[in-house]
């Protein structure tokens, strides 16, 4: 067990619990945020120093096929730079953009991060996530199996049968220790298994006469009738096409009229935006030359519609590595770039159709210049800051390690003014961003990097605060700022949170200064969903019976066995007992 | 004494019966008798004035091998085919090309009628020199 | 014939990159006495897993070898790698991925290389990969929707007996009759016993992958070759290859060692990696590599995620760097530059050119098997383990990436560990020796 700890007199940020920067001291013990500690405890003195929950990476591809497929296709992307060394404590490994396992959580880590999603699981390869999480220290962790292009998800929909569906949702998040659903591109994926697209809600599915609506409603409702804690995670159709942003308008209005769970107003969680949100310039034609910034429109859209959440897909600049479970989008940007093109199947078995495809992101260019503005503009133009998390969708629009930049870009003024100067003229022609006056405070960021994709991800009752009872993840870091601008000092928000004073991963002093002292594993969050007797057994032998038809292995080889995950999982029970069967 | 050598294209690859052999053990008759054999075209035996049976030398610039002749099923004039393994090893080359990957396909070869008696020992192969 | 005690089902067979997850194990009194559904190399490997094993630690004393205890072999083993300034650690294909993951402590302990055997067969198709990309195919898929199957340098028959059956030559979803649907092809130097099997079979001089290939390449771009034949294949015939492959609805290539290990090497599957993405202007095209060992892929994949790299790993600085050519093992061996090997579950004894075998005869060798070979004849220590598949669990990776559990069929022989367990030893000891 570890010691208890007292931080004396940090400057603490909590937005679930309304602290906006009060000095206040938190105690830790036994791995949770306590009301006190005794006089044994390690006093720990954060003066002058910014006390945050741990961080909440809600979509980071830091585990599987499409990464690893990635880190052994571009080995000259793991020098750009310095390597870890091997030490005492630590593993040795390689940065860069994709990182190899141990390194990559010792970074995060150092940043001050404590949880991490992989929001992209192609379901039947669990077996080899799980193996990897066991090697990626110091972060919580948790998996969004992907349903999209799913053909017994297609079984579910095409008969109408919401309660089968939901029983799938619930084997599948059994059999591979899932946190929730995610949906990639619906159909298009699928299509792409002939070489095309679907580029738009209502365009029919080849070989099954369902359409993209159909599928995203389907899951959200069969979602919502199990009550997971996340909502459906839609990686929309049409993505990373000028004129977008009225596709993904569309789908999130598919779903608008659909109940939440126990009345929870939100339905559907939208990623990366930046990459769903391209907009044209008026009499335009949906051609690169003609692009510019959805940001502002998604933002009004944003505020008048409750019922979504997003997240950024932050560009930055510099090499980058792209990696989705949208095949044919990645070979448009392939045709494009002309550089290598990596292709995971999209089959049956394996719903995922990733590509992945080296991109580098340039200022000079004018598609990447208004790239860039598209989710600065949304988020410094939106109401409501816990409806917007703050990522880089790692590795695609640029590492995690990148995510002090971007803060700085979102918290100052003077810092977006120094990049707009750098970046092509379409910058300020065709986004309101050089305009813009906002920027968001230490409460606002704390919130979008802590508490907000904590309460999305369904964790925020122990992960994204520091209230009692919370999970003892916290981070501090050197910067002060009740006497330090920021805004006016950029420089000092890329430093302060490109290196964490301290980490604390459940209550376990885990990083100082950067470096990183202590590698335990953290938790892997896993639901386990309880469905009624007779749905689940109906859906157990209907899913044998799929599985066993379309795949090339056996059924009962599908799910990730107990030795490869028990000693890293934390399984949380989920009554489903009400879905009828 | 002059040798009437056959030049031919050397390559080397998988069997049923070396993979089943070698699951039996590296060491057994069974396996040596799978790896230890090139196969050859009909009128290159007789070119050879052998019978599929008898030995031959398989000989490369980077070594000799003395093995079984075989008939080929295929009947291609000018493609030798030998099992992979220890016996084809040593007349290939360690030249990877700075890929890692040795030649073990489409080497230039001559193969021989064999003066010996015997295959070559598969022992000495492991002491280094052959 | 007694009715076997127990059948286990559903079991991977741990041979070739099929990993064919569907055998029946019968088991009587603790022994393995039938196999359904495996090819002739899986019965092989199942019912003869227990002959010709390593039957104790042993170490070389005075040309022989001499029984020990395993703390003794372990500490030979520790004691030869602590005093090695370059030491090679290869093999790894033919275990499962717990052990790759200890035998890559020991490379960065001990600053030492780590090598597995896809640097002999399928190193140049990740060469070409990081060229140029790589558009890759899944087994389920290909059963149920290819309609247009080339195997390319490959002798399925031979080498991946139940490929055929299982996963080209077998109905699917989209392809309700295997015969009329779909269309097999075969590409190679020599008409192979696969040869006789497909509905075409192209034969082109040895060495002539990369100009047929290349010339596929111009002529789906419309470009005319100012030449009649390819590599012994008249234009016209490559034009129709050309045309039936632009027409397939979903196409398939399957390649081997023939593209890999021939001239061209790498070269090779960049060619084919390009014209697989040209066709996908077309039609849907994807490729896999018929893999050998039943978990390369899965070295290349702990390789990966811990280091960065697939193969060819040096720990000499550090942290992991890559070069093949440089760190891996023929490269290594034939030029006598490393000191001592860490052999796990491999025989470049038996499969390395003569010039590496020089080396292996000089330097100290720790082998690591459950089976004698021609390396354990040589080696210095010799630690007998458990079938990773049969004896003790594990994971592995099939040949289109998909990760499958290893079952325990039945126990090791007494005192016989896993892999896994021998190594952690080895870690553990060189650890405290480290420390020193
Ligand atoms: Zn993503």
């Amino acid at each position: 067990m570890s010691k208890d700890i007292i931080l004396k007199n940090g400057i603490v940020y909590d937005p679930k619990n309304g602290i906006d920067g009060e000095v206040k001291d938190i105690c830790i013990s036994d791995g949770k945020i306590v009301e006190k500690v005794g006089e044994k405890a390690k006093v720990i003195d954060v003066k002058g120093k910014t006390v945050l929950p741990g961080g909440v990476d809600m979509h980071s591809h830091i585990v599987g096929s499409k990464l690893n497929f990635g880190r052994a296709m571009c080995p000259e992307a793991h020098r750009l730079e310095k390597p870890m060394m091997r030490t005492k404590k630590t593993r040795s490994g390689v940065t860069g953009i994709m990182f190899s396992s141990y390194t990559l959580g010792y970074r995060y880590s150092s940043m001050g991060y404590t949880t991490v999603i992989e929001p992209a699981l192609p379901p039947m390869k669990a077996l080899g996530t799980w193996e990897e999480l066991e090697d990626i220290p110091n972060l919580n962790k948790a998996l969004l199996p992907m349903f999209g292009n799913n053909m017994v998800t297609y079984h579910y929909v095409k008969e109408g049968d919401l309660s089968g569906l939901a029983g799938f949702i619930s084997w599948i998040l059994k059999a591979t220790g899932g946190w929730g659903v995610k949906v990639v591109n619906p159909g298009g994926t699928y299509a792409w298994a002939y070489g095309k697209n679907i580029r738009e809600p209502d365009t029919e599915i080849p070989q099954w006469g369902i359409t993209p609506r159909e599928v995203i409603r389907s899951l959200v409702m069969a979602t919502e009738s199990l009550g997971l804690p996340h909502v459906v995670h839609l990686h929309p159709n049409n993505l990373g096409r000028v004129g977008n942003i009225h596709t993904t308008i569309e789908e999130l209005d598919a779903v608008k009229d659909i109940k939440g769970f126990k009345g929870r107003k939100q339905t559907i969680h939208l990623t990366h935006m930046s990459f769903e949100t391209l907009d044209m310039v008026e009499e335009g034609k949906p051609e690169w030359k003609d692009v510019s910034s959805g940001g502002l429109a998604f933002a009004k859209y944003m505020n008048k519609n409750k019922h979504f959440t997003a997240d950024l897909g932050q560009i930055t600049f510099g090499p980058a590595m792209t990696m989705t479970g949208d095949g044919p989008f990645q070979f448009t940007l392939h045709q494009m770039t002309k550089t290598k093109w990596g292709n995971i199947p999209v089959d049956v078995e394996l719903p995922g159709g990733a590509g992945i495809v080296p991109y580098n992101f340039e200022m000079k260019s004018p598609a990447n210049s208004i790239q860039w503005t598209i989710p600065l503009e949304f988020a410094l133009s939106v109401d409501d800051i816990w409806r917007v998390v703050m990522t880089t969708d790692h590795p695609n629009a640029g590492p995690f390690t990148k995510y002090p930049l971007v803060l700085s870009w979102l918290m100052s003024k003077k810092q977006r003014a120094i990049w707009l100067d750098k970046m092509h003229k379409f910058a300020r022609e065709r986004s309101t961003l050089e305009g813009i006056e906002r920027e968001w405070t230490m409460y606002e960021a704390t919130i979008s990097t802590r508490a907000a994709p904590a309460k999305i991800l369904g964790i925020d009752s122990r992960k994204g605060h520091l209230g009692i009872g919370a999970d003892a993840d916290v981070s501090v870091y050197s910067f002060n700022p009740l006497k330090t601008n920021l805004a006016e000092n950029p420089d000092l928000i890329v430093q302060g949170f490109s290196e964490s004073a301290l980490t604390i991963l459940s209550g376990e002093v885990v990083a100082k200064k950067g470096v990183v002292q202590k590698t335990p594993h953290g938790k892997v969050m896993t639901l386990d969903p309880q469905l009624n007797d007779d749905l689940a057994a109906r859906v157990a032998s209907e899913v044998e019976g799929m599985i066993t038809r379309w795949y090339a292995h056996s059924f009962k080889n599908y799910p990730a066995p107990e030795r490869y995950r028990a000693h890293l999982e934390e399984r949380i029970p989920l009554d489903a007992r009400s879905v009828t069967a | 004494m002059s040798r009437v050598g056959v030049k031919v294209t050397l390559t080397s690859g998988r069997t049923l019966l070396q993979g089943r052999t070698l699951e039996e053990g590296k060491l057994t008759d069974a396996y040596r008798d799978a790896v230890s054999y090139v196969e050859l075209d009909g009128a290159t035996l007789d070119a050879l004035g052998i019978e599929p049976g008898s030995l031959v030398e398989v000989e490369t610039i980077y070594g000799s091998v003395v093995v079984t002749a075989k008939k080929s099923r295929g009947e291609e004039p000018g493609i030798a085919f030998m099992p992979c393994g220890p016996y084809a090893n040593t007349v290939t080359s360690d030249d990877t090309q700075e890929t890692g990957m040795p030649s073990f396909k489409s080497i230039e070869a001559q193969v021989f009628k064999a003066d010996a008696s015997t295959i070559s020992d598969i022992e000495k192969f492991v002491g280094g020199n052959p | 014939m007694t009715e076997a005690e127990k059948v286990f089902t559903d079991v991977p067979c741990t041979f070739c990159g099929c990993l064919c997850d569907d055998i029946e194990v019968e088991v009587n009194d603790g022994k393995i006495v039938g196999i359904k559904n495996g090819c002739a190399i899986c019965k092989s490997r199942f019912l003869k897993h227990h002959e010709n094993r390593l039957e104790h630690p042993s170490i070389m004393k005075d040309g022989e070898q001499s029984s020990v205890s395993l703390d003794e072999a372990v500490s030979k083993a520790v004691e030869i790698i602590a005093s090695a300034r370059r030491l090679l650690i290869y093999g790894l294909s033919s275990t499962e991925n717990d052990a790759h993951r200890e035998a890559y402590k020991i490379a960065e302990l001990a600053g030492g290389v780590v090598d597995n055997t896809s640097s002999v067969c399928h190193g140049p198709t990740i060469l070409g990969v990081q060229e140029s990309g790589e558009a890759a195919g899944a087994l389920a898929e290909v059963r149920n929707r290819a309609d247009l199957v080339i195997y390319w340098g490959s002798n399925p028959l031979a080498a991946h007996p139940r490929h055929i059956s299982r996963y080209t030559r077998v109905a699917g979803e989209y392809i309700k009759d295997p015969k009329k649907d779909r269309k097999i092809w075969l590409v190679d130097i020599r008409k192979s016993e696969t040869a006789r099997t497909v509905d075409k079979f192209i034969k082109l001089q040895p060495g002539t992958d990369l100009e047929v290939i290349s010339s596929l390449r111009a002529l789906l771009r419309g470009h005319r070759l100012a030449v009649d034949e390819v590599g012994g294949i008249p234009v016209s015939e490559l034009q129709e290859a050309v045309d039936a492959m632009k027409n397939a609805k979903y196409g398939i290539l399957f390649f081997g060692l023939g593209l890999t290990q021939s001239k061209g090497r790498f070269r090779n599957i960049d060619a084919a990696v390009r014209l697989i993405q040209d066709l996908n202007s077309y039609t849907k095209w994807n490729m896999m590599p018929m893999r050998g060992h039943y978990n390369v892929s899965g070295a290349n994949k702990t390789s990966t995620w811990q280091t960065g790299y697939p193969y060819a790993v040096d720990f000499a600085r550090g942290y992991p760097r890559y070069q093949p050519g440089e760190y891996t093992a023929v490269d290594l061996l034939a030029r006598g530059e490393v000191d001592a090997m860490l052999n796990i579950a491999a025989d470049p004894a038996a499969h390395f050119p003569k010039a590496c075998l020089k080396t292996l005869s000089q330097i100290p060798i720790i082998n690591i098997d459950p089976k004698e070979n021609m390396t354990s004849r040589l080696a210095t220590v010799n630690i007998p383990v458990a079938v990773a598949g049969i004896e003790c669990d594990g994971a592995a990776v099939r040949m289109d990436g998909l990760p499958l559990y290893l079952h325990k069929i039945i126990d090791p022989p007494e005192g016989v560990l896993p892999d896994r367990d021998v190594l952690g030893m080895i870690y553990k000891k060189l650890e405290k020796e480290v420390k020193k």
